[in-house]
């Protein structure tokens, strides 16, 4: 069979070509998620203002009959503003979410709109984001042309607390979360938003949680991309609340592509609706670079080998469940897979 | 005089980083021939061949990117001359040399020791004139020891005017007398061939002859040859004095002729071959990069061409549009290698790159597209030549006015 396929070459990996990043040549896409009223647009205005921002595009999911957030952007006419239609993005609207973001590609390449760098993704604050992020994924959906650069969840100070106690969507944004804003600091007490970043912090150990200034925060917390190589936080598994736990996998050997894959594709097929996101840099046998792994719930993006580690980076996925999957299980799932496939 | 600038056609960077902009006190007219030296005192010197009189060649210093130095800027002596090409290998710099016309001299190849580039000092000429030859069009150097020219030569006369250049292998180990040891040209192509006439394109007639003539050391024994209307060929010069054919692969017509260059990806067995766009307004589009599956080198085969954009959107912007120069992984070690990306000009459609990882579905992965340059005639850039150094770091010439941009990757 050798001669009926194309060697990787000199340069290429199992997965092709080493990239120095993992969007490589796609156009990355920020998701910012939040509850209604966390101030997710007053953010991402902020961002088409800022010059960071220019070649923005901003795909917002109009809620209700009033359009609000289209004419909240609306002043801000560099950047072009796409309304998808009336309802929830991840439900009914998927596939205008497709058929969005396939537009904004041909519209750029028959020159009908500028060129753009990058896609703000503003997400109503009833959705769930893991419909989303799958399309994202997906090479056959948005995944070829498209890279899930960040989450960032928006969480309103003043009345955040009661929306992540009364909504499981709420709790999932924040869990699935790259980043976190803290918006409105100036309507809560200290001790409010004490309390809040403690339950910020139970369900997202991890992800770098900053507070907006009158609304406003530095361009990179929405434009870089989403750090895979994460600081060692999470030691210990973290599970506070029955709905939702984080955890993460250390893997200090190299692990083969084969017991990778029977590892994942076996917890997929008996609690994938429960995997909402796992993501990190693995160290594979025969590749050089770290893999970057992103899957959630049954889907696996296409890995992407990296030219190199990143500084500090270990081999290591992070793990988002719900529905009380453990780091031992998982570890132990691994630990046999590994044996099993030597 | 007005000119055509940003609002016309608009300046687009994806995933490249311009660095610096150099217009080479305002001879930003480059041709075909960019190479790298690093000089003994650590400078790294760009060579840079100009597309038309009155320049002949320019070096830079670039050893830092984001300030690029002129260090020296020579003249033709005559007018009717172009050096379009040159290559440097250590301190010895090859620069071929065409003429208007048949019969003009000197027409040929000049060897310049540049181990003090402020100062190219002649070490040899050879000549190439004759009375129906226009001299060199393109050379390839980089093993010290031959040079591989697209060439015309004393002693032939093509059956049509426009086959002039054939393939021409000079041997210059010593540097002071560059003799030939070989040669091939296409059966037919000259006069008192035993072949029949070779049957012009009616679209266009570019030519029968020589354009870019790649040798690497991966296979010594071949050459990779483009050869305008000819399509492409590869040749074995396992004994230089006969080279011969082992395949060629023609995509014109129906395609418009002008294949340029022969871009060998040996651990990959593909070759990456491009034609050239040299009609203004994309006339004579699509001028594209192919990938072809060499893993039988008798039998090249045709599986994929790299994206273009769209033309509706380039094609009134001026000037030409569509494929020419290659980054060719020139086997130096001043030269980036890549078998998975791809990096090409393509006149007022800028610099391209293209991810083959998967080569039968090649993708853009970035691209420039400066503004026009000042003074421009095409009122549009027109981006001529590329080259990559081995720190990644991306030259690129305009072929009218623009002179030198220098871009990082980002992909």
């Amino acid at each position: 069979m050798d001669g009926l396929v194309f060697p990787a070459g000199a340069e290429g990996g199992p997965f092709g070509r080493r990239q120095r990043h993992a969007r490589a040549g796609r156009v990355p896409v920020i998701l910012v998620t939040g509850f209604l009223g966390a101030g997710k647009t007053t953010l991402v205005k902020a961002l088409l203002d800022s010059p960071e921002g220019a070649g923005t595009v901003v795909v917002v999911n109009e809620f209700g009959d009033i359009g609000i957030d289209q004419a909240l952007l609306a002043p801000s006419a560099e950047s072009r503003v796409a309304l998808l239609g009336n309802g929830c993005v991840c439900c009914a609207a998927r596939s205008d979410l497709e058929q969005t973001f396939r537009t904004l590609l041909t519209d750029r390449a028959r020159g009908l709109i500028p060129p753009f760098q990058r896609v703000v993704l503003e997400l109503s604050g009833a959705d769930d984001p893991t419909t989303v992020l799958q399309t994202f994924l997906n090479m056959r959906a948005l995944g070829r042309e498209y890279h899930l650069q960040a989450v960032v969840a928006v969480v309103d100070a003043a009345t955040g607390a009661l929306a992540l106690a009364d909504n499981p969507e709420a709790r999932r944004q924040i869990a699935l979360a790259d980043r976190m804003v803290l918006t409105k600091a100036d309507l809560a007490s200290e001790a409010e938003i004490a309390a809040l970043t403690a339950v910020l912090r139970d369900l997202n150990p991890a992800a770098p949680l900053l507070t907006a200034q009158h609304g406003r925060i530095g361009p990179d917390l929405l434009l870089a991309d989403s750090d895979l190589a994460l600081p060692n936080l999470l030691v210990a598994e973290v599970v506070h609340r029955p709905d939702l736990a984080t955890f993460t996998l250390d893997l200090d050997r190299p692990i083969s592509w084969t017991g990778l894959t029977a590892a994942l594709g076996l917890l997929c097929e008996l609690r994938g609706a429960d995997l909402l996101r796992i993501k990190g840099l693995v160290r594979l046998d025969g590749c050089q670079g770290p893999v970057v792994i992103h899957a959630v719930r049954h889907l696996l993006h296409k890995p992407v080998e990296l030219a190199a580690w990143p500084v500090g980076a270990a081999s290591r996925l992070v793990f988002i469940t719900q529905g009380r999957i453990t780091r031992d299980q998982v570890s132990a799932l691994f630990a046999v897979v590994g044996e099993l496939t030597g | 005089m007005s000119l055509a600038r940003a609002d016309a056609a608009p300046a687009a960077i994806w995933n490249f980083r311009l660095l610096s902009h150099h217009e080479l006190n305002g001879f930003g007219g480059m041709g075909e021939g960019l190479s790298i030296q690093i000089a003994k005192d650590g400078r790294r010197i760009l060579w840079a061949a100009h597309e038309s009189a009155p320049k002949n060649f320019t070096g830079i210093d670039v050893t830092d990117p984001r300030n690029p130095r002129i260090v020296v800027q020579t003249d033709l002596p005559a007018s009717h001359m172009r050096s379009n090409s040159l290559e440097v290998t250590g301190d010895i710099m090859a620069v071929a040399y065409q003429c208007k016309t048949y019969g003009q001299q000197p027409a040929g190849f000049e060897l310049f020791d540049v181990s003090k580039p402020e100062a190219p000092r002649s070490i040899a000429f050879f000549d190439a004139s004759g009375p129906y030859s226009r001299g060199v069009h393109a050379l390839w150097f980089c093993d010290g020891e031959y040079v591989h020219l697209a060439a015309g030569a004393a002693d032939f006369q093509s059956r049509h005017p426009n086959d002039d250049q054939f393939y021409r292998i000079i041997d210059v180990r010593n540097l002071s007398k560059p003799t030939e040891v070989g040669r091939w040209w296409l059966p037919g192509q000259r006069e008192g061939d035993a072949a029949p006439p070779l049957t012009r394109h009616v679209y266009r007639d570019n030519g029968f002859r020589a354009h870019n003539t790649n040798v690497y050391p991966q296979r010594p024994d071949r050459c990779y040859l483009g050869y305008i209307d000819a399509g492409m060929l590869i040749l074995d010069i396992s004994d230089k004095s006969q080279p011969k054919v082992i395949s060629r692969w023609d995509n014109s017509p129906p395609y418009a002729g002008m294949t340029h260059t022969v871009l060998p990806l040996f651990e990959r067995k593909l070759l990456v071959v491009a034609d050239e766009s040299n009609v203004d307004n994309a006339a004579d589009w699509p001028k594209l990069i192919w990938i072809v599956d060499a893993r039988d080198e008798a039998n090249p085969v045709p599986i994929a061409t790299c994206p273009m954009p769209p033309v509706a959107d380039f094609k009134n912007r001026g000037g030409r549009f569509g494929a020419h120069n290659l980054h060719e992984n020139v086997p130096l070690p001043t030269s980036w290698f890549s078998d998975q990306i791809i990096i090409g000009t393509f006149f007022n459609g800028g610099l391209r790159a293209f991810d083959i990882s998967d080569p039968y579905s090649p993708r853009e992965v970035a691209h420039f597209v400066p503004e026009a340059p000042r003074g421009s005639p095409a009122a549009s850039i027109q981006l001529n030549d590329v080259f990559v150094d081995e720190r990644g770091i991306v030259y690129v010439v305009d072929r009218f006015a623009g002179g030198l941009y220098i871009l990082e990757m980002d992909f």
